[in-house]
């Protein structure tokens, strides 16, 4: 997922916006079909180098460049399932990333406060 | 009573009042606050929990988590994959929606008349409580200060390219333009139904019944007398205690045009129309990139829109503004390139179109009773669709953008001025664009005739007693304009007639 973001000049990457506690997050809370997408998209993104850059090995194993390289063109691959997969994918890295102080303050929008997660519980008579 | 939240275990809850209404969105509150102000008791039946505004999420997070129905995973599936997004909570999708108020046309009428049977007068009793919830949600344009610079820009290239636009009116008193309306309105300005309509039901005798999704109808012989479930906690999803809410003088359904049809099919009714007829105004965004800083989550959400093309070819045009993450992972790309065009966000500004398909799909129940919904768009709205999205270049360019990103799989990331024809030309394939479905019609629609209608004009489900449908289900065609203000007047004359009847 972090390779869809990566650090720019700019900006900072995925990584550096607390990513894995907002994947235990998102799996403690999410639904399951949506849970069970990113984890599908996360795999097919894994193997397909292959068809991207033309190396047999998973993405995480490639050298930067052509691991840059796959970043990219996976996105706009001509196969629509795979496309579709990868874009849920893309959506909560950038949902994880938009959310942080730092990052919203760079692009001049409002910060968000924590969510409350609230509602109202008790009986009313 | 006036609210019962989520029940963990024990005996069964058991409520009664006159009229059980299933759904608080735009119809449910609107049919609920007609009856409870014909002096009926009403028992509202809510899915989702009860939030005021102090409990609305902030982030996209949040609001998925929080408001929208499944996480906003429900999907239509034709040749693309769509999402349909709705909300789940008490006030429906009226909580995370824009606002925007539209009268129902005057063609829409003669269209209902023409081919489904709708009597004359539904036209002027419609457009009656549409004069009443005007004054009674204070109905008004959005004013200059806050409607932010993309607004400010689409209204320039709309003077500048006369595409018939106007400043929206919007179910909004004092709008601030905090640009939060898809995350709810935390400033009690956007007027959602769950802070006037349905705070008066309870003050007249009425019971929020939240947390409870309704299973299945309940029946004395063909008469409906109430619904069933089980309350389902809304942050562990978990199933509590099981709920009856009974009816004495009727059963109004109204929890939107793809659950409407749900409770219907799994309470056994089930003929060839129960959830055919599902329409919908697929939509998509295009971004114009300009010189200056747009910042576009800045000002109202939604503040121009021109319907100059509603009738042909078919869709409208607006300004949106999505929240950034959302808006970002819309642009093309992943990795160095990606993070490179994000670089560019401030000067964006997102404007969408949305069609007024032809196309009809259905909804039945999916796996795990999920709905599952089978819906595309034929070659002759695809054409529409491109149209659409060309158009709001075309608004771009006038209003002085540099470039516009079209966001279609198949085309250049940007397009130049004189490049965006090529909108127009682009793929016919509804896999290369990236749309969704936010206006929902049909499911349950009502007709003179019953074997294409769910319903009759006043919202009767056929073949039963004092079950009635007041939601966007009952839409029997497309509308061509925001639903809700149609969908809440329509919901009205369904309750007042169902007052009537008893
Ligand atoms: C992002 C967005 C923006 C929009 N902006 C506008 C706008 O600006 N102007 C406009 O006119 N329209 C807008 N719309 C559309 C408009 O909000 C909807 O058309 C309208 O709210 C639909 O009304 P409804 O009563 O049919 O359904 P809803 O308002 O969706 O209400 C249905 C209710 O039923 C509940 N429910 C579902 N199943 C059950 C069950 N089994 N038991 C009990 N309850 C159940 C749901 O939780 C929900 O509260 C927008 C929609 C979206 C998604
Ligand atoms: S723009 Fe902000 S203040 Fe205005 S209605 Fe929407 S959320 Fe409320």
């Amino acid at each position: 997922m972090c390779d869809l973001m990566p650090p720019s000049s700019t900006l900072p990457g995925l990584a550096d916006t607390g990513i894995d506690t907002f994947l235990v997050r998102l799996q403690r809370e999410t639904s399951g079909p949506t849970w069970l997408g990113l984890v599908l998209g996360a795999i097919l993104y894994a193997v397909t180098p292959v068809a991207t850059v033309g190396w047999p090995i998973p993405s995480f194993w490639l050298p930067a460049s052509a691991r840059a390289l796959h970043a990219e063109r996976a996105m706009s691959t001509r196969f629509y399932l795979l496309r579709q997969s990868l874009f849920l994918l893309k959506m909560y890295a950038c949902m994880c990333w938009g959310q942080d102080t730092r990052v919203r303050q760079l692009l001049n929008v409002a910060p968000y406060p924590e969510d409350p997660g609230s509602f109202r519980q008790g009986v009313e008579q | 009573m006036r609210h019962q939240p989520f029940v963990a275990d024990g005996p069964e809850v058991v409520l009664e009042a006159d009229y059980v209404v299933v759904g608080t969105g735009a119809g449910g509150a609107s049919a609920a606050v007609t009856l409870a102000r014909g002096g009926a008791r009403v028992l509202l039946v809510e899915a989702g929990p009860w939030r005021d505004p102090d409990d609305y999420a902030h982030s996209t997070y949040g609001t998925l988590r929080d408001m929208m129905d499944d996480w906003g995973a429900t999907i239509a599936v034709g040749d693309a994959l769509w999402p349909v997004v709705q909300a789940r909570l008490v006030g429906g999708t009226t909580v995370i929606n824009s606002a925007i108020c539209v009268r129902t046309p005057g063609d829409v009428f003669a269209e209902w008349q023409r081919d489904h049977g709708v009597g004359p007068e539904l036209a002027d009793r419609m457009w009656r409580y549409q004069d009443q919830i005007e004054t009674e949600l204070c109905v008004e344009e959005t004013a200059p200060p806050s409607l932010g610079r993309s607004n400010e820009l689409a209204l320039a290239g709309d003077r500048a390219g006369a595409f018939g636009g106007h400043v929206i009116n919007r179910y909004a008193k004092g709008c601030l333009g905090s640009g939060q309306c898809l995350q709810g309105c935390r400033s009690l300005r956007k007027q959602s139904m769950n802070l006037n309509y349905i705070p008066e039901v309870v003050e007249k005798g009425g019971t929020v019944l939240s947390c409870a999704p309704a299973e299945k109808l309940l029946f004395e012989g063909r008469r409906a007398v109430g619904v069933t479930g089980h309350f389902v906690h809304p942050q562990s999803r978990k199933r509590g205690a099981s709920f009856r809410a009974r009816g004495r003088r009727g059963v109004i359904l109204a929890a939107s045009a793809v659950h409407t049809p749900l409770v219907l099919l799994r309470s056994g009714i089930r003929g060839p129309a129960v959830g055919a007829g599902f329409r919908s105004h697929p939509g998509t965004g295009v971004f114009g990139v300009y010189d200056e800083p747009v910042d576009m989550n800045r000002g109202v959400t939604q503040g121009w829109a021109s319907t100059k093309y509603r009738s042909t070819p078919g869709f409208k045009m607006e300004t949106l503004a999505i929240p950034m993450e959302m808006a970002i992972s819309r642009l093309a790309g992943g990795g160095a390139t990606l993070m490179e065009r994000i670089a560019e966000f401030r000067h964006l500004a997102m404007w969408v179109h949305a069609l007024r398909a032809r196309s009809v799909g259905r909804v039945s129940r999916g796996l795990g009773g999920r709905p599952f919904i089978r819906y595309g768009l034929d070659a002759r709205d695809m054409a529409a669709f491109r149209q659409g999205m060309y158009h709001v270049a075309q608004v771009h360019v006038a209003a002085g953008a540099k470039a516009v990103l079209p966001g279609v799989h198949g085309l250049p990331y940007k397009l130049l001025p004189d490049q965006i024809g090529l909108i127009a030309d682009g793929p016919e394939d509804p896999r290369c664009y990236v749309a969704i479905l936010s206006h929902l019609f049909g499911g349950a629609t009502m007709g003179a005739d019953p074997r294409r209608a769910v319903c009759d004009t006043r919202g009767r489900v056929y073949g039963h007693e004092r079950l009635y449908v007041a939601d966007a289900s009952m839409f029997p065609d497309n509308i061509g304009v925001n639903p809700q203000h149609s969908i809440m007047s329509l919901a009205m004359c369904v309750a007042e007639d169902a007052l009537g009847e008893s």
